[in-house]
């Protein structure tokens, strides 16, 4: 499947008072690109922090779900997240692996151990209770949703083609104006 | 639990702290039990000191205070997360950390810590206090106020004998 794709089905599925936290580069990008409505935070480097971040969130928010979307390559920065995540255990938090093996915004390098990490395996031996991997937009149209019913933390991995994702030219808000901004629509205060 | 542990979690909740990153030290051992027994306060035990900046910096995004607790080791380790997260987006959270490797400290292998601890801190532009006593906790309202006010990490660098009631005889 397509990132867009992908976007498209979780922006879709989403409740639309749901927080979302991505990672640095092509995800947020992506995700950005698909229209969402949803309240949405894109995390900046160091690479590895957004799904420490969307715990913060998700445990200071504990109404609402936060979801992830974050590369595999953000991922395989910080895998022993997962066990911090597996411990605190916050019933809303949901997290997707945008899975194709290489990183993506940095020119397409191959992440270390290729093709065969299995990272719904290595979340589920860190104690994640729910993971789910997607091949196909159709496994994904049939997984999405059983992820966002799921009693958090729960994890999706969704395998997305490669595709080029340049940079592109900054918009018009720095890292800690997006962040007053997201701070004011949810909180009323920044 | 010793009272100067308790009264660190006392002060921890005056300060609007909520949620705490802990990752074990020796000396810090008595604070993060106080803290889990803290029902105030919700203690999430991480894997690396970066993960306990993005927890601080995610509970401040949904409007909640936190505080990391750590060895003096863990900011060096998670320097970058410091810098490229926590002051980039300008995020305020406090860091209390076991200042390793000093006077108080018997290990060689612990005392490089201490000899490059505040340098980075200042290269990073991190506000610091180093607490010497139990007295020097009661900082702990105010730091958080302070960085608060300045939207940005504070880190109280606690020797040995600000986290514990009475010295030991030996060490």
């Amino acid at each position: 499947m397509r990132r867009s794709e992908a976007a498209g089905l979780l922006r879709d599925a989403l409740a639309p008072d749901a927080l979302v936290i991505t990672s640095l580069g092509t995800a947020g990008r992506a995700w950005r690109e698909s229209d969402p409505p949803h309240l949405s935070y894109a995390a900046s480097d160091p690479m590895g922090i957004s799904p420490s971040l969307a715990l913060g969130l998700a445990l200071a928010q504990p109404e609402r779900i936060v979801l992830l979307i974050a590369g595999d390559g953000e991922w395989a920065m910080n895998l022993g997240v997962l066990l911090t995540i597996a411990g605190a255990a916050p019933a809303n938090l949901r997290l997707v692996v945008w899975r194709n093996g290489r990183y993506e915004t940095g020119g397409g390098a191959p992440l270390p151990g290729g093709d065969g990490v299995d990272f719904a395996a290595l979340a589920a031996g860190a104690g994640i209770g729910w993971t789910g991997e997607a091949r196909t937009l159709d496994e994904a149209a049939r997984l999405v949703p059983q992820l966002l019913a799921a009693q958090g933390p729960a994890l999706l991995v969704l395998h997305v083609e490669p595709e080029a994702s340049p940079y592109r030219p900054e918009g018009p808000y720095a890292q800690v104006e997006q962040r007053t901004l997201f701070m004011e629509r949810l909180l009323g205060h920044g | 639990m010793d009272a100067a542990a308790q009264r660190t979690a006392a002060l921890l909740r005056e300060a609007d702290i909520t949620i705490a990153a802990t990752l074990p030290d020796q000396w810090l051992g008595g604070v993060i039990g106080a803290l889990d027994a803290e029902p105030a306060i919700r203690l999430v035990r991480v894997t690396r000191e970066d993960d306990g900046v993005g927890i601080c910096a995610g509970a401040y995004l949904g409007g909640q205070g936190a505080v990391l607790v750590c060895q003096s080791a863990g900011l060096l380790l998670s320097a970058n997360a410091l810098a490229g997260y926590a002051l980039h987006h300008q995020t305020p959270f406090l860091v209390l950390a076991a200042l390793r490797g000093g006077h108080d400290d018997g290990y060689y292998y612990q005392t490089y810590k201490h000899r490059v601890i505040t340098p980075v801190l200042d290269a990073l532009g991190l506000p610091h206090h180093t607490l010497r006593t139990p007295d020097d906790l009661s900082i702990i309202p105010d730091a958080a106020r302070q960085g608060w006010l300045s939207r940005r990490p504070v880190v109280l660098l606690a020797h040995r004998d600000a986290l514990r009631d009475a010295p030991e005889a030996g060490r």
